[in-house]
C-alpha cells in the first residue's frame, strides 16, 4: 500500500514539474518575444525541450504505475483463485506490461532521435539567427526580472525534484528535474545576458545566446553519442535502463557537484563493471584541488612565454602599456594578465580591392569581359569629347560632361609601423580602405574618360598609388602602399556601354578591311588593265607582222603567177577558179539542179532542223 | 591536514584574484577610462598602466577608445546649385577628445549612439555645403576645376561648428569624400548618351571605310583605263604602220590588174565559205556544166 502510495507521489511530482516546465516556457517565450533577446530564444527552446522530456518521463511514469497495478490485480487473482489460471505468459495477458515494453523498445528511442534533431537544429538555427540580427533589446530591466523570477521557480523545484529523484525507484523523475533546474541555470545566464546589454555590454546577450547555442549542440552530440553507445551497452538481467533521453549533460549542469557521481556512473552503465572503484578513478577524485591548482599553475605559466611567427610582429602590453615590439622568435613575458600580446602578419602583402563585391561565381570564371557584369563598381569620370558639344545652360544633368566607369581597383600595402597601425586609429583596415576609396574617387572626376582608358591608365596607377600612400601618411596609418593595379577597369557593362565600346574597334577593324579589300581590288584592276594593255599592243603588233609579211608574200606569188597566166590566161584563169573552187566548196552542201523543164518549180526546204532535246521540254505553269 | 593546506592554497589564490579584481584596474594605451564614484564621474585616466580603485559599487570604470573612429555616413542626394542631382557619401575619423564631456552626452557612453548624432549633423552640413556647388566641381576632366578639398572643409567646418556649440567631447580629426554617383534614372541618361557618342565613332568609322575604298577602287578604275586607252591607241599607231608597209607591194598588182583582182575574188570566196553554207547551182555553172556533156542516164532523174 506505502509502495503504490510512493509511485502516485512520483506520478505527483511528474505531473508538477512538467506544469511548472510548461508555464515557465510559455512565460519565457512570451517575454522573449517581448523583450527580443537572442539568449532568451536559445533559453526558450531549451525550456521547450525540457517540457517534452518532463512530459515523456511522466507518460513513462504512467505506463510504469499502470503495469505495477496490472501486477498486484494479477498477484490478488492467483492468490485468490489458484495459480494455475496464469501461468500463460502470453503477451496478451499482461497489457500493461507490454504497453510499456512496446514504449521503452520503439518510442523511446524514436524520441531520443526527435530530441537530437531538435537540439542539433535549434542549435544551429539560433547561432545563424543571432549572427544575422543584431539583438535590440526592450525594456531590458524587466525582462532580466523576468529571467530571474523564473529561475528562481525553476531552481526550487528542480531542487525538490533532484532529491526526490534520489529515492529508489523515483529514476523517472531525474531526466525532467535536471532539466528544471538546468533550466533555472539558463534562465539566471540569461538575465546575465540581457543586464550585460543594459549595463553597457552590447554583446553580452548575443554572446550568451552563443553559449546556451553551444550547450544544444553540445546536448545533440551527447544524445548522438548515448543512441551509438545504447547499441554496445552489456544488457544486465534485472538492471534497468537508464532513459534514452535523459542527458547528462543537463544532469551535470543542474549538479556541478556531482561530476564525479555522474562520470562514474556513466562509466559504469556503459561498461557494466564498477569502474569508480578503480585506484586510478578515486586517485583522482581524492586529489581534484591539487590536480586543478596544478593545472591552473601550468596554464598560468603557460601564458610567459609567446612565439612570434615569420612574417609577423608582436605588440608586448604591459599593464595595458606598450611595451615594444618584438620579431619572430621565442620572447619571455610576465604571466597574464599583467603582460598581454597582440600579435600582427607585418611582412604579408595585404590587399582590399575598391569597386569590388566578391561573388563567388565571377570569382570563379576564367575569363573576364567588359560585357559581362562582375560585380564591379561605376565611378564618375570627366568627358572632354562631351565638354565639346555639351550645352552647360541646359538643366539635363545627362548633358553634363561626366562619363562612368566601372572599376575593380586592387590595392596592396604592407604594414611598415606595427605601432601607428594599432594604436592611431580604431579601425585602420577601414581606414585605409576609405582613404584609398576617396583618393581613386578624387583622381577620376578629374580625369577624362578617354583618357583613363587608354594612354593615361598607367599614369593613373602611379599616380594613384602615390596619393594613397600620401594620404595613409597623413593618417599616420603605419602602412607601405606595394601596388595599386588599374587592369580591371572599362565602360560601364550596364545597358550595353561597354558593348559599343567593342564594336567601336569592330568598326575601325572594318573600316581597315574595307580600305584593304578595295586597295586588293586596285591593284587587280591596275594589273589587269596593264596586262590587257599589253596584249592589244601585241595583238597589233602581230597583226602589223602579218599584214606586211602576207603584202610580201601575196606580191611574189603574183609575180610569178604572171608569166603562167601569160602563157594561157584562160585555162590559167580556168584552172585558178576550179582549184579554188574544189577547196572552198569543200565543205559546203550542194545542190545541183540538171533540169530540163524550167516550168517546174523546185522548192528546197533550208531550215535547220529543232533540236531533240528542245522538243521532249516541259513547261510548267508558274503559281 | 593536507587537504586542509591545499584547500587554504586554492582559497587564498581564489582570494587574491578576487581582490585584485575588485581593486585594480588595466588602462590600455588605446583607451581612456573614465572613474566614477558612486556613478559620478570623478576621473579620467589617458596614461596607461595598472591603477587602483575603490571596489564596486563605490567606484567604476568606463572605457573608451581613445584613436580615431571612422564611419562612413549613407549616400544621400542632394541638390547642386546648377540644378543637377548628385548621389554623395562622406567618411569620417572623429576622436572622443574628452571622455569626461563625452560619457554623460550618449547613453552608456555608446559611441555608436555618438555615430549616429554626428551622422546626423554631417548629412544636415553636406547638404548644405553640396547645395552651394556646381556639378563641375565634382567632376571635371580638368582636374585644377575639381574642387574635393574645398568642399570638404567646408563640411567639416560646419560640423565642427555644431559640435562647438555644446560640448560633445567629440572632436573631428579628418573627413572626405568617399564616394559620389549619379541616381539610377541619370546613370542610364548618361549610359544613353555614352552609347550615342560611340555609335558616332563607329559611323564615322565605317562611313571613312566605305569613301576610302571607293576613292581607291575608282582611282584604280581610272588607272585601268588610261593603260588600256594608251595600249589601243599604241596598237591602232602599229596597225597603220603595218598597213603603210604592205601598200608598198601594191605596185607589184598593176602589172596585170585582172589577174590581181581575179585573185582577189578567189580569196573573197575562199574567206566567204563557211561549213554550213549550202550552194544551189544549176548545170550551166562550172564545174558542174560536165553533167550536161553527159548522155541522158534513166538513174539520174
Amino acid at each position: 500500500m506505502v509502495k503504490i502510495k510512493m509511485d502516485r507521489s512520483i506520478q505527483k511530482n511528474g505531473l508538477v514539474n512538467l506544469t511548472v516546465a510548461l508555464v515557465i516556457f510559455l512565460a519565457g517565450f512570451a517575454l522573449t518575444a517581448f523583450a527580443g533577446s537572442a539568449a532568451g530564444q536559445a533559453a526558450s527552446v531549451f525550456l521547450g525541450l525540457g517540457v517534452l522530456v518532463t512530459f515523456i518521463s511522466w507518460f513513462q511514469m504512467r505506463l510504469e504505475e499502470n503495469e505495477r497495478l496490472e501486477k498486484l490485480e494479477l498477484d490478488e487473482l492467483a492468490r485468490s483463485r489458484g495459480a494455475s489460471l496464469f501461468e500463460a505468459k502470453d503477451a496478451g495477458s499482461f497489457p500493461a506490461r507490454n504497453a510499456r515494453e512496446q514504449f521503452e523498445k520503439y518510442f523511446v528511442p524514436g524520441f531520443a532521435v526527435l530530441l537530437l534533431l531538435l537540439e542539433a537544429s535549434g542549435a544551429w538555427a539560433l547561432w545563424y539567427w543571432s549572427g544575422k540580427n543584431p539583438a535590440i533589446l526592450k525594456d531590458a530591466s524587466a525582462t532580466a526580472a523576468g529571467y530571474t523570477l523564473a529561475a528562481g521557480l525553476l531552481f526550487l523545484f528542480g531542487r525538490f525534484s533532484v532529491t526526490m529523484a534520489r529515492i529508489e525507484n523515483h529514476r523517472l523523475l531525474r531526466p525532467g528535474a535536471s532539466f528544471l533546474l538546468a533550466g533555472a541555470y539558463v534562465c539566471l545566464f540569461t538575465a546575465l545576458g540581457i543586464a550585460g546589454v543594459k549595463f553597457k555590454y552590447p554583446d553580452a546577450d548575443l554572446w550568451m545566446a552563443r553559449g546556451l547555442c553551444a550547450l544544444l549542440g553540445l546536448m545533440a552530440v551527447e544524445n548522438l553519442l548515448t543512441l551509438l553507445l545504447e547499441i554496445y551497452r552489456p544488457r544486465i538481467k534485472g538492471k534497468v535502463a537508464r532513459p534514452l533521453y535523459e542527458s547528462r549533460i543537463a544532469g551535470l549542469l543542474a549538479q556541478p557537484e556531482s561530476l564525479f557521481t555522474t562520470a562514474a556512473q556513466t562509466l559504469d552503465y556503459q561498461f557494466g563493471f564498477k569502474v569508480s572503484e578503480t585506484w586510478f578513478f578515486q586517485a583522482c577524485k581524492q586529489n581534484l584541488p591539487v590536480l586543478l591548482l596544478v593545472q591552473f599553475a601550468v596554464l598560468l605559466l603557460s601564458t610567459t612565454v609567446f612565439f612570434v611567427d615569420a612574417g609577423e610582429q608582436a605588440v608586448l602590453e604591459h599593464y595595458g602599456k606598450n611595451a615594444g615590439v618584438y620579431g619572430p622568435g621565442a620572447h619571455w613575458k610576465l604571466p597574464w594578465p599583467a603582460d598581454q600580446i597582440y600579435r600582427f602578419r607585418t611582412e604579408q602583402i595585404q590587399s582590399f580591392a575598391i569597386g569590388y563585391t566578391p561573388d563567388a561565381q565571377s570569382e570563379a570564371a576564367n575569363i573576364v569581359l567588359w560585357t559581362v557584369p562582375h560585380n564591379e563598381e561605376n565611378f564618375l569620370v570627366g568627358n572632354r569629347a562631351t565638354a565639346r558639344v555639351a550645352d552647360t545652360g541646359t538643366n539635363d544633368v545627362s548633358a553634363k560632361p561626366v562619363g562612368l566607369i566601372t572599376a575593380s581597383i586592387p590595392v596592396q600595402f604592407q604594414i611598415t609601423n606595427i605601432t601607428d597601425w594599432v594604436y592611431r586609429n580604431a579601425t585602420p583596415y577601414e581606414l585605409l580602405t576609405n582613404l584609398a576609396t576617396a583618393q581613386v574617387v578624387h583622381y577620376f572626376a578629374g580625369s577624362d574618360l578617354n583618357d583613363v582608358l587608354s594612354h593615361g591608365r598607367l599614369e593613373a596607377a602611379s599616380a594613384l598609388r602615390d596619393q594613397i600612400q600620401a594620404a595613409a601618411n597623413e593618417r599616420q596609418l603605419g602602412v607601405k602602399i606595394v601596388f595599386v593595379g588599374l587592369q580591371d577597369i572599362h565602360p560601364p557593362t550596364g545597358s550595353d556601354v561597354a558593348k559599343t565600346y567593342e564594336n567601336v574597334v569592330g568598326a575601325g577593324q572594318t573600316r581597315l578591311a574595307k580600305i584593304l579589300t578595295a586597295e586588293a581590288e586596285a591593284i587587280r584592276t591596275n594589273v589587269m588593265a596593264g596586262a590587257q594593255a599589253f596584249s592589244i599592243t601585241n595583238v597589233a603588233d602581230a597583226n602589223r607582222v602579218r599584214v606586211v609579211t602576207a603584202a610580201y608574200a601575196r606580191a611574189a606569188l603574183f609575180t610569178n603567177q604572171i608569166p603562167a597566166y601569160a602563157a594561157a590566161p584562160s585555162v590559167y584563169r580556168q584552172r585558178l577558179y576550179l582549184q579554188n573552187f574544189a577547196a572552198a566548196t569543200k565543205g559546203a552542201r550542194k545542190y545541183v539542179l540538171l533540169v530540163t523543164n524550167t516550168q517546174d518549180v523546185i522548192i528546197f526546204d533550208l531550215e535547220d532542223k529543232i533540236r531533240t532535246d528542245l522538243e521532249n521540254l516541259t513547261v510548267t505553269n508558274s503559281p | 591536514m593536507k587537504k586542509n593546506v591545499i584547500t587554504f592554497i586554492v582559497a587564498g589564490v581564489l582570494l587574491v584574484i578576487f581582490v585584485l579584481l575588485l581593486f585594480t584596474y588595466q588602462v590600455r594605451q588605446s583607451e581612456v577610462v573614465v572613474v566614477s564614484t558612486f556613478l559620478k564621474p570623478t576621473d579620467t585616466q589617458t596614461e596607461p598602466g595598472l591603477k587602483f580603485k575603490l571596489p564596486w559599487p563605490i567606484q567604476s570604470i568606463n572605457r573608451f577608445d581613445q584613436r580615431v573612429q571612422t564611419f562612413e555616413d549613407k549616400v544621400s542626394e542632394p541638390y547642386l546649385a546648377d540644378q543637377s542631382i548628385l548621389l554623395l557619401s562622406v567618411y569620417v575619423g572623429w576622436r572622443i577628445s574628452d571622455a569626461k564631456a563625452f560619457f554623460p552626452k550618449f547613453p552608456g557612453g555608446s559611441v555608436l549612439d555618438a555615430q549616429n548624432k554626428l551622422e546626423n549633423m554631417l548629412r544636415s552640413a553636406k547638404q548644405a555645403v553640396v547645395g552651394r556647388h556646381n556639378m563641375s566641381d565634382f567632376v571635371n576632366s580638368d582636374p585644377t576645376q575639381v574642387k574635393f578639398n574645398e568642399i570638404e572643409k567646408e563640411i567639416k567646418s560646419a560640423v565642427d561648428a555644431e559640435l562647438a556649440q555644446n560640448n560633445y567631447g567629440i572632436s573631428i580629426e579628418f573627413l572626405g569624400i568617399k564616394r559620389i554617383g549619379l541616381p539610377e534614372s541619370v546613370t542610364q541618361s548618361v549610359f544613353d548618351r555614352m552609347k550615342a557618342e560611340r555609335t558616332k565613332y563607329i559611323t564615322e568609322a565605317q562611313s571613312d571605310g566605305e569613301a576610302q575604298s571607293a576613292k581607291l577602287k575608282s582611282a584604280a578604275d581610272r588607272q585601268a583605263a588610261d593603260l588600256v586607252a594608251d595600249a589601243t591607241a599604241d596598237a591602232m599607231r602599229i596597225q597603220g604602220a603595218g598597213e603603210a608597209e604592205a601598200a608598198k607591194m601594191l605596185g607589184v598588182f598593176q602589172q596585170n590588174p585582172g589577174l590581181a583582182v581575179f585573185n582577189l575574188e578567189l580569196e573573197a570566196m575562199k574567206s566567204s565559205m563557211g561549213q554550213k553554207t549550202t550552194l544551189i547551182f544549176d548545170e550551166t555553172k562550172p564545174p558542174f556544166d560536165i553533167f550536161r556533156a553527159l548522155p541522158a542516164d534513166n538513174t539520174s532523174k
